[in-house]
């Protein structure tokens, strides 16, 4: 299992794909219609369907989670979500530990998410992990 | 037009929701890229954490039993949310909802056959740059009375 310190850093891409936002939605019970229908996303002023935001936040926990190698040791995360991710769109995650939580049985860290033109699409990503 | 601030403190629940493992299983697909389902297209994308879906490398794992990727919890722990996003006394043109921020804080990894109960509580609602925003904080806890998630949702109404 990889040892995470104090300023180790870590990155993970996944590209939503045209169906992505069906599978998350079948998935996770979000069926809201602008994930699923283009007609309404542009109704909504979204320009079609957008992927789910906490798809792209699973992917997020999925970065952590990968570079931890434990899903147990995931204790908390947070995000704002800042820009919606499309079809097509690639996410770039890059984390860093930035520290100890509390006590120094845990590590802090950041994390941001950009697309392919380099727009954040989540802001204020932090996370906790059991170390 | 506004979201009634009295709305504060409303309680939503106890929904509860038992964990199935193909469910698990195809969260953790979908998230990783691949279909899911157990017939048409669905496996194990090439990568994806072995606890997460085979039944004997979970088995000798230190949980002893497939577990739920974490962000699964939302298949339980959203209801609350969903419920007071919809509820007619919050007025909510859903059309011009978007999911602003979420947190989670988990206490215990998620395995087949947990029982989770999850209440919500609306804690804030408020406007800030001519949006409104509303707060919820759900708990989720399993059949051994053992709290597993906790979970802060905000949602931003545009008008």
């Amino acid at each position: 299992m990889p040892t995470l310190e104090p300023g180790a850093t870590f990155t993970h891409e996944r590209t939503c794909d045209k169906y992505r936002p069906i599978y998350y939605g079948a998935a996770s019970g979000d069926f809201n219609p602008i994930h699923i229908d283009p007609e309404v996303g542009a109704q909504a002023g979204l320009g079609g369907a957008i992927l789910q935001g906490m798809c792209t936040m699973a992917w997020a926990v999925e970065a952590v989670v990968n570079a931890v190698g434990d899903p147990g040791a995931l204790k908390k995360v947070r995000v704002r979500f800042s820009r919606p991710v499309a079809p097509g769109d690639t996410v770039t995650f890059t984390g860093k530990i930035t520290g100890e939580g509390e006590g120094g049985g845990t590590l802090v860290g950041t994390l941001t998410a950009k697309n392919q033109r380099g727009e954040d699409v989540l802001k204020g990503a932090t996370f906790e992990v059991a170390r | 037009m506004s979201i009634d601030p009295s709305n504060v403190g409303r309680e939503y629940g106890p929904y509860t929701y038992t964990l199935g493992v193909e469910k698990m299983r195809e969260f953790a697909y979908a998230v990783a890229g691949g279909v899911p389902s157990s017939s048409f297209g669905g496996k194990p994308p090439p990568g994806l954490n072995p606890i997460f879906w085979d039944e004997a490398a979970a088995k000798a794992s230190k949980y002893g039993a497939i577990v739920a990727f974490p962000t699964f919890a939302v298949n339980f722990a959203m209801k609350p949310f969903t419920e007071a996003v919809t509820d007619p006394r919050l007025g909510i043109d859903l059309v011009k909802l978007v999911h602003g921020e979420q947190a989670f804080e988990f206490f215990d990894v998620m395995r087949p056959g947990d029982v989770m109960t999850t209440t919500g509580r609306l804690t804030e609602i408020y406007e800030k740059a001519g949006m409104d925003f509303v707060v919820m904080e759900t708990e989720s806890v399993n059949q051994h009375g053992r709290r597993v998630v906790k979970a802060v949702w905000t949602a931003v109404i545009r008008r």
